[in-house]
C-alpha cells in the first residue's frame, strides 16, 4: 500500500515539473522561432540590416544576394559533405584534399582526351575509393578518425603531387563542356547553387526521414547504447565515410570546373570554412544535431558577413576575424544554454541513487 | 568458502581507540538530499569514532553513494544538515575538510602513468630551482609513502601493468599523502573490482591504515567483508538510516534482514509459475568470456530465469553474451529453438535480435540527446514505414502504445529523456526492448537506480510479460530483484554455474550464502 501511494506522489510531482502550458500550434511556432533554435537567422538579418545602412549603394540588392549564393556554393557543398560523418561523430579531415584530388584528376582526364562524362564518373569513383580507404582505416583498423583522416589526407596529397607535379593543369580543352559543369549561369545564379539545393535536400531527407538517419544520430550521441540497442555501429560509420568521400569528390570536380582547371591547392581553403559551417549549423534548428538546413544557414551567415565586409571596403583581415568571432559566439551561447538547461534538472542525467557506483563494476564486468 | 573470513580486527580489549563513546572524529547530522522526484537521502546521521573501521551498508539505491558524494561535495546537501570533523564544523556538501580523504570506486588513477607519477599528481612534485623536478627526492618520497603498506611494486612502471590490488594500494596511499594519522579515509566499494583472492590483501592494507590512527568509512554491500573488518556498521535503506550497530552484536542473517527491511515487502513475489510443459525458447552452450568459464543454460517460454553471482563470477557478463553483445572475448553458441534449430556464434548473434536492458542506464542504454520517443523507437526503426522512409505516424503510434503499456510518465514523446526519473528512463529502455516483440528478453540490473515504488511496478511489468509467454533472463547484483521475479536462479561462481536454485521457498539468506559460496 505504501509503495503505491509513493509512486503516485512521484507521478504528480513529475507531471507538474515537465508538462509545459498547452502545447498548441502557437506554442509550437514560438518554439520553432526561438532564438536558441534559429539564432543564426536573426544574426543574419541583423547583419543584412547593418550592411544595408553601411553600404546602401552596393549591398541591399538582388545582384549582391545572387553573388553571395554563387560565391558560397562550393563552401556549402564542402560543408554538406562532412555533415553525415559528423552526425555519426566521425571526422573526415581529408575531405578538402579529396576535393583537390578529384578536381585535378578530372581535369587531367579531360586534357588527355577522355570524354567528359567518363572523366566525371572516374572522378567521382576516385572520391568513392578515398572514402573506402578512410572507412577501412577508421572503422576496420579502429584508428581514431581525427588522426586517421589526417594520415589518409597525406596519402591523398601524395597522389595530387603525382598527378600535377604541383603545377596547375590548364588547357583550352577545359574551357568546353568541363567549364559548363560549374559556370553555367541562369537568372544570375550558377549551376552549383542548384547542386547545393539537391544535396541539401538529400541529406535532410536521409537524416530526418529515414531509419538510417536516426541511427546515424544514435551512433554519434552514444555508440555503446546504439550497439546494445542493435544498431550496426561500424557499418554506419563506414557508410558515412564513403558517402563523404563521394560528396567531397563531387564538390572538388565542381570547384575545378568553376576555376576552369585543376589547381593542386584548390580544396585546401575549404577545410576550415567547411567545418566551421557544419559546427555552426549544428547549433541551429535541431538542438545540437548536425543537419543540412542548419549548415546552409551557417554558410549564408558567414558568406553574407564576409561579402558585406568586402563591399564595405573593410580591411582584408576583417573577414577571417568575423568568421572566428561568430563561431566562438555561437558555440559559447549554445554551450551556455545546454549547461543552464542541464542545471535546471541536476538529477536526471546521472540519476539520483546508487546506480553510478553499482554500475561502475558492472561495466567492467559486462562490457568486457 | 572462498571468501576470506579472517578476523583482522584487534581484540576488543585492545581496541580502546575505537571506543564509540569517545568524541567522534567525523559527525554528521540531519543530512538529506532531494533530487526531482526522489528523496535520495533522508535525514541521515552518522558518526565515525577515531581509529575505527565503520562500515556503510545498503542495497543499490539505498543512498550509500549519495552520502559519499555529499561528503565529497560532489552534490550539495539540502539545508538543515550539520557536520563536524575533529570538533570543527564544516559545510557538508560544499566543502571537504582536509582530514577527510576519498578513494572512489574507479580509484581515480591514471593507468598510463607510474605509481610515482600518480602519487606526485596527488601530493605534488618535489621541485628545485626553475621548476625542475627533483627525481631522486621524488623517488625517495614515493618509496616512503608506499612503505607503510608493504607493497611490492615497480614504482616506475605504468600502473596498467600493476595488479588491481596494487592499484588500490596506490590510490589509498595517494589519498592519505600529507596526512599523518587521524582523519577519515572513505573507501567506496574497494573490493568491487578486486579478484577474490586479492581481497584479503586489501584487508591488510585497511588494517595498516587503521594502525596509523586513521578511521575508515568502508562502503560495501558484501556481508563477509563487514564481519572480517568493521567495528561498527551503519545500515541505510531507501535513503534512510536504519541504525548503527556493533558488528559483534550482529550475525549475517540479522544484518541481511536489516538491509532488506520491509520498505519493499521482502516477500514480494511476482508469482510466476515455472511451466515445465512450455517449449524451450533459449539455449546457450559453452559461453565463455572475460569471466565466464563455460556456461550452458536453457530457458522456457514464460519463465523468468535469474542469474546471480558476485562481480567477477561473470553474472553480469552472461546477459551481454546471451544477447550476442558481449564484445570480442565472448565465445559460445546460442539458439532460439522457437524460430530456428540453428546454433549461432555469440559473436555473430545480433541477427537473433535478442534485446538487452544493459546494466548502466546512462552510458549503455539512454541516448541523452534523444527524446523519449526516439529512445523508445530506436530498436524497432526498421518496422516503421517502408521503402526507406521512416513513418512519423507509425513511430508515434508505436511510442504511444508502449508508453501507455508500461506507464511511462513524461511530458510526451518529444520530451527530452533527461527530464525523466531513473525509473521512468528504465521503462523507456524496457519499451525499446519490447518494441520488437521479442520471444526472449535479457535484463541486467533491471532496477539499479530505480526508486522503490517504480521498482515494484517494473517487477509487475516483467511478470505480466512472462505470463504472456515471454522468456525473461534477469541478471542482478541485487538479490531482491531475483527473489521477487525469478522462477529459477542460476548461481555463478568463478565463471561457471555452481548451483541451481528453485525460487519458491528460497530465502534471501540462502541465496546470499549460495552467491558467496558459503557451506550451508
Amino acid at each position: 500500500m505504501s509503495v503505491k501511494s509513493e509512486e503516485r506522489a512521484v507521478t504528480t510531482t513529475e507531471r507538474s515539473q515537465t508538462r509545459p502550458d498547452a502545447p498548441g500550434t502557437a506554442a509550437r511556432w514560438v518554439s520553432r522561432l526561438a532564438f536558441d533554435k534559429i539564432g543564426a537567422v536573426y544574426v543574419l538579418l541583423a547583419i543584412i540590416a547593418v550592411f544595408s545602412f553601411w553600404v546602401p549603394e552596393t549591398f541591399p540588392n538582388l545582384t549582391t544576394a545572387k553573388q553571395i549564393l554563387n560565391a558560397n556554393a562550393v563552401t556549402a557543398l564542402a560543408a554538406l559533405s562532412v555533415t553525415i560523418p559528423l552526425a555519426a561523430r566521425v571526422f573526415d579531415l581529408s575531405f578538402a584534399l579529396n576535393m583537390t584530388l578529384c578536381g585535378v584528376a578530372v581535369a587531367h582526364f579531360v586534357v588527355d582526351g577522355v570524354p567528359l562524362a567518363l572523366a566525371v564518373v572516374l572522378g567521382v569513383l576516385i572520391g568513392l575509393v578515398v572514402g573506402l580507404i578512410n572507412a577501412t582505416v577508421v572503422v576496420g583498423m579502429k584508428i581514431d578518425s581525427f588522426i586517421a583522416t589526417l594520415a589518409t589526407g597525406s596519402l591523398i596529397q601524395a597522389l595530387i603531387t603525382l598527378v600535377t607535379n604541383d603545377t596547375p593543369i590548364s588547357d583550352v580543352k577545359l574551357a568546353g563542356g568541363f567549364a559548363k559543369i560549374g559556370q553555367t549561369t541562369t537568372q544570375g545564379l550558377i549551376l552549383p547553387v542548384l547542386y547545393v539545393a539537391v544535396v541539401a535536400l538529400g541529406i535532410w531527407y536521409l537524416l530526418e526521414h529515414t531509419a538510417t538517419g536516426r541511427r546515424l544520430y544514435a551512433v554519434g550521441f552514444n555508440p555503446d547504447a546504439a550497439r546494445l540497442a542493435g544498431v550496426k555501429v561500424a557499418r554506419l560509420q563506414f557508410l558515412a565515410l564513403v558517402t563523404s568521400g563521394v560528396l567531397a569528390g563531387s564538390a572538388g570536380i565542381v570547384l575545378a570546373s568553376i576555376l576552369g582547371g585543376g589547381s593542386p591547392t584548390a580544396g585546401t581553403p575549404y577545410l576550415l570554412p567547411g567545418f566551421a559551417a557544419v559546427f555552426l549549423g549544428a547549433t541551429q534548428l535541431k538542438n545540437g544535431r548536425f543537419n543540412a538546413g542548419g549548415t546552409l544557414i551557417a554558410v549564408l551567415l558567414l558568406g553574407t558577413g564576409t561579402t558585406g565586409l568586402g563591399l564595405a571596403n573593410a580591411p582584408q583581415w576583417s573577414g577571417a576575424l568575423f568568421v572566428g568571432i561568430v563561431l566562438i559566439a555561437a558555440l559559447t551561447v549554445t554551450g551556455l544554454q545546454r549547461r543552464t538547461t542541464l542545471a535546471a534538472r541536476p538529477a536526471a542525467p546521472e540519476g539520483p541513487t546508487d546506480q553510478s557506483s553499482s554500475t561502475a563494476a558492472t561495466t567492467q564486468d559486462g562490457s568486457a | 568458502m572462498n571468501a576470506p573470513q579472517v578476523d583482522l580486527r584487534p581484540d576488543r580489549s585492545t581496541r580502546g581507540e575505537a571506543d564509540p563513546t569517545g568524541r567522534p572524529v567525523l559527525r554528521i547530522e540531519h543530512l538529506s538530499k532531494t533530487f526531482p522526484g526522489t528523496r535520495a537521502l533522508d535525514d541521515v546521521s552518522l558518526d565515525v569514532a577515531p581509529g575505527e573501521v565503520h562500515a556503510l551498508m545498503g542495497q543499490n539505491g539505498s543512498g550509500k553513494s549519495t552520502l559519499i558524494k555529499l561528503l565529497a561535495a560532489y552534490h550539495t546537501a539540502d539545508p538543515g544538515a550539520s557536520a563536524e570533523m575533529d570538533g570543527v564544523p564544516f559545510d557538508v556538501g560544499r566543502s571537504v575538510p582536509a582530514g577527510l580523504r576519498f578513494v572512489h570506486q574507479d580509484l581515480g588513477l591514471i593507468l598510463e602513468l607510474s605509481a610515482q607519477d600518480n602519487l606526485a599528481l596527488h601530493g605534488g612534485f618535489a621541485r628545485g630551482f626553475g621548476g625542475r623536478v627533483l627525481w631522486r627526492q621524488q623517488e625517495a618520497e614515493t618509496r616512503r609513502v608506499l612503505a607503510a603498506f608493504d607493497v611490492d611494486l615497480d614504482i616506475h612502471r605504468p600502473l596498467a601493468a600493476a595488479t588491481p590490488v596494487q592499484r588500490t594500494v596506490v590510490a589509498i596511499a595517494a589519498a592519505l599523502q600529507g596526512w599523518e594519522g587521524g582523519g577519515v579515509l572513505v573507501l567506496d566499494e574497494p573490493t568491487a573490482v578486486l579478484p577474490h583472492d586479492e581481497v584479503e590483501r586489501l584487508f591488510e592494507v585497511v588494517t595498516a591504515v587503521r594502525r596509523r590512527g586513521t578511521s575508515v568509512l568502508y562502503v560495501s554491500h558484501r556481508m563477509d567483508e563487514i564481519f572480517s573488518l568493521a567495528d561498527r556498521v551503519t545500515v541505510l535503506r531507501g535513503g534512510r538510516r536504519v541504525g548503527t550497530y556493533d558488528v559483534a552484536s550482529l550475525d549475517p542473517r540479522s544484518l541481511a534482514s536489516t538491509m532488506v527491511g520491509d520498505d519493499v515487502d521482502p516477500d514480494f513475489r511476482a508469482g510466476v509459475v515455472e511451466r515445465t510443459d512450455q517449449p524451450v525458447t533459449l539455449e546457450a552452450r559453452g559461453i565463455r568470456g572475460k569471466w565466464l568459464r563455460g556456461v550452458d543454460l536453457e530457458a522456457r517460454a514464460g519463465e523468468i530465469l535469474g542469474i546471480a553471482g558476485l562481480a567477477g563470477a561473470g553474472a553480469l557478463e552472461l546477459p551481454y553474451a546471451l544477447a550476442g553483445k558481449a564484445g570480442a572475448l565472448a565465445r559460445g553458441e546460442l539458439r532460439l529453438p522457437g524460430t530456428s534449430p540453428d546454433w549461432h556464434d555469440v559473436q555473430h548473434a545480433t541477427g537473433l535480435d535478442i534485446p538487452l536492458v544493459p546494466a548502466d542506464r546512462q552510458t549503455e542504454a539512454v541516448i541523452a540527446e534523444f527524446s523519449v520517443g526516439e529512445n523508445i523507437s530506436l530498436s524497432a526503426l526498421r518496422t516503421l514505414g517502408g521503402r526507406g522512409r521512416l513513418s512519423a505516424k507509425d513511430e508515434a503510434t508505436l511510442v504511444r502504445s508502449w508508453s501507455e503499456r508500461l506507464g511511462v510518465v513524461s511530458a510526451g514523446p518529444s520530451a527530452p529523456i533527461s527530464t525523466l526519473s531513473g525509473g521512468n528512463q528504465q521503462k523507456v529502455i524496457l519499451a525499446r526492448c519490447l518494441a520488437l516483440d521479442p520471444q526472449v528478453l535479457v535484463l541486467c540490473e533491471p532496477t539499479a537506480g530505480v526508486d522503490i515504488g517504480t521498482r515494484v511496478s517494473i517487477y509487475r511489468i516483467i511478470a505480466d510479460l512472462a505470463a504472456t509467454g515471454l522468456t525473461v533472463v534477469v541478471a542482478s547484483s541485487d538479490e531482491g530483484d531475483l527473489l521477487a521475479l525469478c522462477t529459477r536462479i542460476l548461481v555463478l561462481r568463478d565463471g561457471v554455474v555452481a548451483e541451481e536454485l528453485a525460487a519458491d521457498e528460497l530465502t534471501k539468506s540462502v541465496l546470499i550464502r549460495a552467491i558467496e559460496g558459503a557451506e550451508q
